[in-house]
């Protein structure tokens, strides 16, 4: 019956994978089995937020993505983010501001935070909310959130310049 | 929608083939955010048409043509001569749909709450079908009725032309929502061409809140030829009544979408009137 | 020095000590439900009811039986059938055994019908395709009116509903509950009114919206006993509702409660554990059934809708006569927290203010629709959106300052209220006078941060954008008293570290972080000294479990004296080694000192010692905790908002939410909850609702069609801790969790009449509703 009679070959955090799946299976999916984990089911009708993956760098709801769409692209999920020797400064932040509750919803948040880091030069607050507007929490009321972001990108506006994609209206890549 | 199989054709001559051999069983693929919502058991073969090279935005002489396959998330973030697309698309849905949904997908098939068909009415934006050649059409022919009847034999969406706005032209857009992501209650968007503060031609449209997104010819016949002025704006807006059939919509009745539609005009027409202005001074 | 200084005397309490699973969740760490289920697990998919109200003809599910990949169907033929409660609450329940595994008879859209589990997804949801099912479809009760009517439908009708304890409860008439009392006479407090009041006022359906949906999974160990790995906030309840419900011993039973991803009450609800229990009995298998979001909201718990009549009266000078509130909750098609919900709208808010005559009547009614649970406020939401309203318009009838009225009134340190012993949560209450009560400085500071002192009437006012300021105070309790208890035990490891095994349930809360603190701080060493496990029925204390606003107050209690318990013990073994008396000696930074001074021991020396040389024995300290009271939370709030009178769509600009909850352990995670409660408050006050079609069948069961906020929503909030010292709490603390949702309805309905002059008295603010609010005030002009 699930006949995982295709198969699908995308850059998995870096690394070159391919994977057998099935027309309809979703990356959400695909991905949990295969053990990233980290990536959360909320809703499955993309709106909460807790399957955010990078898609060619962009946020995207593994929910709504079927796993055949990814072809040939690259794929990041909250485990490429950080380690516990090693987390990121935005997890960090979050950590240090008391931001994570019940922590279902971070992950989510850390990759959406990510797109908007590699993506925007210019970090007004108006810019960051639409970034963050697919991650939803009920926890926190989004203020820790909001703090342990603001913090880790102003620390990243005050460190030297260093090579950051600058907002532009490209497509999306092949 | 299930998908029983996924294919990826190398050019639109091909995709198109493929479309037209499966009929019915076959449905292009872009986003794919809107097929997780249609309804349908029997499965259909996704026919993937995001490596055509069918996103892009570039102006071609009084036009800007975005490719089919634009991200919305694109377009908000796109900045051209006195461009106005932005504004809706920073407001439809959420970032990571915005990054995925296309421009194509979003008016393929129109679903009432949709935002952009409104937009492309107002604009009066013109629609390229791909069926062996390009061809195009304005968006009022394009939208008067659900646009699956144009793309029988596998014919395609393939961009959509918005004309660069005029010196004297304005555009402005409300879209009335209960929080940021919402899905619209009323959608409003409003093109003004002025001469000396007087309104030469108007093209006032309306989404959700609505069946089907239309243009407001009551409202746009009041505004035609008059001053360029609240009192002439809200008075063009009193007559949402008789332009449309209003509906309720989140517990709300339609005797207060059609009040709120008429604010949502008039503030649409104030700020396509500021646009106009501003710009021209 | 005032009592709440010595609070910062603490070394570990009353710090923001980094959440201590915060990285791990961070980084994606496998910690939920979801991440531990093995991939060849069956997946359970249930078949809902698409009827309100129908008897079951008939009910074939032989080809579902055979269809690929199915492993087990389970429907009223073969399974047990005993009355429960799916209610997580104490034993036994003061809610209606209504409820069975399967029934013959579906009462709401998104009743179980039957079940299946199969390899796959995909071969679990053809399978319920394949279930027939006829139906006799019978009237439905979709109002309160209709349920309260004479000759109505009955909903529970059948012979084995009842209630374990004495409790008003009468099915043919769809009455769940009935709590009545008066203190002073009502009536004659009335007389000596000088202003009467009575307004009735209507909260709507909303639900809880963890991200994490319902999730359990189940399986048999290889000792051939069930366990089941659960997004519960109430393990224990969970071991002994599944046993009675597939009628196994609870030995029988293991219950393990990973990280949750939210719960906000919908959790204190046995909905998923006896379906997947039963079928890992019945396949062997590892069963998992992860609800997905619209069965969340179509079959997940949610905040009962209420009708409250408050009946007030006033003399000019600020006295309050007399309050009468009637309260009736419809709970949906299932009665449990029926009873407790509607006590509640009394007991957590008639107290808060001076009044000798007070009179309360709560009744709770089945209807047809969704059914109703705990939820984060629990009744005191829904009453304090009626009472802080009529607080308002009593404070203008007398010429008065809304806040000053507040402040003549409330009630103070040292009192107590006839409310506390009339109301308990099915029995009578527990007499209490309050201890710690901040609320006057809530009010004074909360008053500052928002400008109170430039608001003004601002009815008069014209344009179409109108400001106005409102405000709400607000208190809640603490743990149920002489009803709730929390365990925990502690013991030491070679290092000096310890084990910290409590009963309590972290859902997210931050509770193991803030109860490893309170260990840490009476074991005089520092909170990274604790490995804390939570909820685990083989291997931790029993705990009620996270509801009532008990965690701190209750288990925290019981952690602290579990602790005392293993010092006693470090104590004595410490003054064993340093060769003097057990009195001279103490504890002190990780270590024991003899008085001087002079000598030292460190408690990875004193455990060594006691583990491995002499006199060997486990250092471990136990200790149980019960209530005698349940001192209230207080808090202040207030909401400056922004009004379009053309579209009724009100923008908040800006909101104080103070909150006095005594010693914060944590004040950074204090501060988290009442952040998170209070954006709930606000989006439940302004967004937030069930719609139902004309069959009773919810509309909008998805996150694009039920509005919560999103960081893009987010208005300006500004949280305010105000410390008081609570003497029966650990280290000053009292609950934090619930108190900070009940605000904003009320101060928003306040501020929108400071700002027009409209008065609406059913929430959520729609912009409808606003709208003709404001139409026919300036139509009365």
């Amino acid at each position: 019956m699930t006949k995982t009679d295709h198969t699908v070959n995308f850059t998995l955090n870096g690394e070159k994978k391919t994977f057998a799946t099935r027309p309809d299976e979703k990356l959400l999916a695909l991905l949990r089995r295969e053990g990233y984990r980290g990536t959360k089911y909320g809703c499955g009708q993309g709106t909460c937020g807790a399957c955010t993956v990078l898609l060619d760098g962009r946020a995207t709801y593994a929910c709504l993505l079927y796993a055949m769409q990814a072809e040939g692209r690259a794929v990041r999920t909250i485990e490429s983010a950080g380690t516990f020797d090693n987390p990121s400064e935005f997890q960090k932040q979050l950590v240090a501001a008391g931001a994570v509750q019940c922590g279902y919803c971070i992950p989510g948040m850390v990759m959406s935070a990510t797109a908007l880091m590699e993506t925007e030069a210019v970090l007004e607050d108006e810019i960051v909310k639409e970034y963050m507007d697919g991650n939803l929490c009920r926890c926190t009321g989004y203020e820790k959130i909001w703090v342990a972001l603001r913090k880790t990108l102003d620390k990243q506006a005050a460190a030297p310049a260093r090579a950051r994609r600058k907002s532009s209206s490209k497509g999306s890549k092949k | 929608m299930k998908l029983s199989e996924f294919i990826r054709p190398a050019s639109l001559a091909e995709a198109r083939k493929s479309l037209r051999q499966l009929g019915p069983k076959g449905m292009p693929l872009a986003g794919g955010t809107a097929l997780h919502f249609m309804p349908g058991k029997t499965p259909v073969t996704a026919v993937d048409i995001t490596r055509l090279g069918l996103s892009y935005i570039k102006q071609k002489g009084d036009f800007f043509v975005i490719g089919a396959a634009t991200p919305l998330a694109d377009i908000q973030r796109y900045r051209g001569p006195r461009w106005a697309m932005h504004e809706i698309c920073r407001r439809i849905s959420t970032h990571q749909v915005r990054n995925v949904s296309t421009i194509g997908g979003n008016i393929a098939r129109v679903f009432p709450w949709a935002d952009l068909p409104v937009v492309l009415l107002a604009m009066d934006a013109r629609l390229v079908i791909y069926s062996g050649k390009e061809k195009d059409m304005p968006a009022d022919e394009y939208f008067s009725s659900q646009p699956a009847r144009l793309f029988r034999g596998g014919d395609l969406l393939t961009a959509v032309k918005i004309p660069v706005l005029k010196a004297h032209h304005g555009f402005g857009s409300v879209k009335a929502t209960r929080n940021a992501t919402a899905f619209s209650l009323v959608t409003i968007a409003a093109l003004l061409e002025l001469k000396g503060g007087i309104i030469k031609s108007a093209r006032v449209a309306a989404g959700s809140g609505i069946p089907f997104p239309q243009r407001l010819k009551p409202v746009e016949a009041a505004l035609a030829g008059k001053e360029a002025s609240t009192a002439v704006f809200r008075e063009a807006a009193a007559a949402a009544g008789a332009a449309a059939r209003w509906v309720g919509g989140e517990g709300m009745s339609a005797d207060y979408i059609r009040q709120l539609a008429e604010v949502s005009i008039l503030d649409a027409l104030e700020r396509a009137a500021e646009f106009a202005r501003g710009r021209a001074a | 020095m005032n009592r709440h200084e010595k609070a910062k005397n603490f070394k570990q309490v009353n710090h923001s000590v980094t959440k201590i699973d915060a990285l791990q969740l961070a980084l994606g760490k496998d910690s939920y439900v979801a991440d531990f289920v093995p991939n060849d697990a069956l997946i359970v998919k249930m078949l809902w009811s698409p009827h309100a109200h129908a008897r079951i003809k008939k009910l074939d599910v032989s080809r579902a039986e055979k269809m690929p990949g199915v492993k087990a169907v389970l429907w009223y033929g073969n399974v047990p059938r005993i009355a429960h409660c799916t209610a997580g609450q104490g034993f036994p329940e003061p809610s209606p055994y209504d409820t069975f595994m399967f029934d013959k008879k579906v009462r709401f859209v998104g009743d179980r019908v039957a079940a299946v589990a199969a390899e796959t997804e995909e071969q679990a949801l053809a399978a319920l395709e394949a279930i027939k099912v006829e139906y006799e479809l019978l009237k439905p009760v979709f109002t309160l009116d209709e349920a309260m009517a004479p000759g109505a439908p009955v909903i529970h009708d059948e012979a084995e509903a009842h209630v374990p304890i004495p409790i008003p409860y009468e099915p043919k008439k769809n009455l769940v509950a009935h709590v009545a009392c008066e203190a002073g006479s009502f009536a004659e407090g009335l007389k000596q009114a000088d202003f009467k009041f009575d307004h009735t006022y209507e909260t709507p359906y909303a639900q809880h919206c963890p991200i994490e949906p319902y999730t359990s999974m189940a399986r048999i160990a290889p000792s051939g006993r069930i366990e089941i790995t659960t997004s519960t906030q109430v393990p224990f309840h969970c071991r002994r509702i599944v046993a009675k419900t597939l009628d196994v011993p609870v030995q029988k039973i293991r219950v393990i409660k990973p990280r949750i991803g939210g719960g906000f009450g919908c959790k204190q609800e046995i909905l998923l554990d006896d379906v997947t229990a039963m079928f890992a009995l019945r396949t062997g298998r590892a069963c998992l059934w992860q609800f997905n979001r619209e069965e969340t909201f179509r079959t997940g718990r949610t905040r009962h809708p209420f009708r409250i009549r408050l009946q007030a009266g006033v003399k000019k000078d600020g006295t309050i006569t007399a309050i009468n509130m009637e309260a009736i909750n419809n709970t949906g098609a299932y009665g449990g927290h029926g009873l407790t919900v509607v006590s509640c709208a009394g007991s957590k808010v008639l107290p808060l203010y001076h009044c000798e005559n007070i009179k309360f009547d709560g009744k709770s009614y089945y209807t047809n629709l969704p059914v109703a649970g705990a939820y984060r406020g629990f009744g005191a939401t829904q009453a304090f959106f009626a009472m802080e309203s009529l607080m308002d318009q009593m404070a203008e009838a007398i010429g008065m300052d809304p806040m000053k009225f507040r402040q003549i009134n409330h009630i103070r340190e040292g009192e107590g209220s006839p409310i506390f012993a009339a109301l308990g949560e099915g029995r009578e209450g527990t007499p209490m006078t309050v201890g710690s009560n901040a609320l006057a400085e809530c009010i004074v500071q909360g008053a500052e941060a928002i400008g109170w002192k430039n608001r003004k009437d601002w009815r008069g006012k014209t344009g179409r954008y109108r400001r106005g300021i409102g405000m709400a105070c607000l208190m809640q309790g603490s743990s149920i008293p002489d009803i709730d208890m929390g365990a925990a035990s502690i013991k030491i490891n070679d290092d000096g570290s310890f084990n910290l095994l409590v009963g309590a349930t972290d859902l997210g809360t931050g509770s193991d972080t803030v109860l490893a603190q309170i260990a840490a701080e009476e074991l005089e060493t520092t909170t990274d000294k604790m490995i804390v496990y939570s909820s685990d029925t083989d291997l931790t204390p029993f705990d009620v479990g996270a509801y009532a606003s008990s965690t701190t107050y209750l288990s925290g209690e019981a952690v602290r004296k579990a602790a005392a318990h293993a010092k006693s013990q470090i104590l004595a073994t410490g003054a064993e080694m340093l060769g003097v008396l057990p009195e001279e000696v103490h504890c002190e930074d990780s270590a024991v000192v003899n008085s001087d001074g002079s000598k030292k021991v460190t408690y990875g020396d004193i455990a060594k010692y006691s583990l491995y040389q002499k006199n060997q024995y486990q250092i471990i300290g136990t200790a149980s905790h019960i209530t005698k009271k349940s001192p209230p939370p207080f808090a202040a709030h207030y909401a400056e908002i922004e009004v379009d009178t053309w579209t009724g769509f009100i923008k908040v600009l800006n909101y104080v939410s103070t909150i006095d909850c005594g010693t914060a352990v944590n004040p950074q995670l204090a501060e988290g909850q009442t952040e998170g409660g209070t954006l709930n408050g606000i989006s439940y006050a302004l967004t937030e609702e069930y719609l139902f079609d004309a069959n009773g069948r919810m509309q909008n069961a998805s996150f694009a069609d039920y509005h919560i906020y999103s960081m893009r929503d987010r208005p300006p909030l500004n949280i305010i801790l105000v410390p008081s010292y609570e003497e029966t709490g650990p280290f000053g603390a009292k609950s934090v969790s619930e108190v900070s949702i009940n605000g904003a309805a009320p101060a928003f309905a306040n501020a929108l009449y400071n700002a027009t002059g409209a008065r609406v008295r059913e929430f959520p603010l729609t912009p409808e509703k606003v709208l003709k609010a404001i139409k026919a005030v300036e139509g009365k002009k």
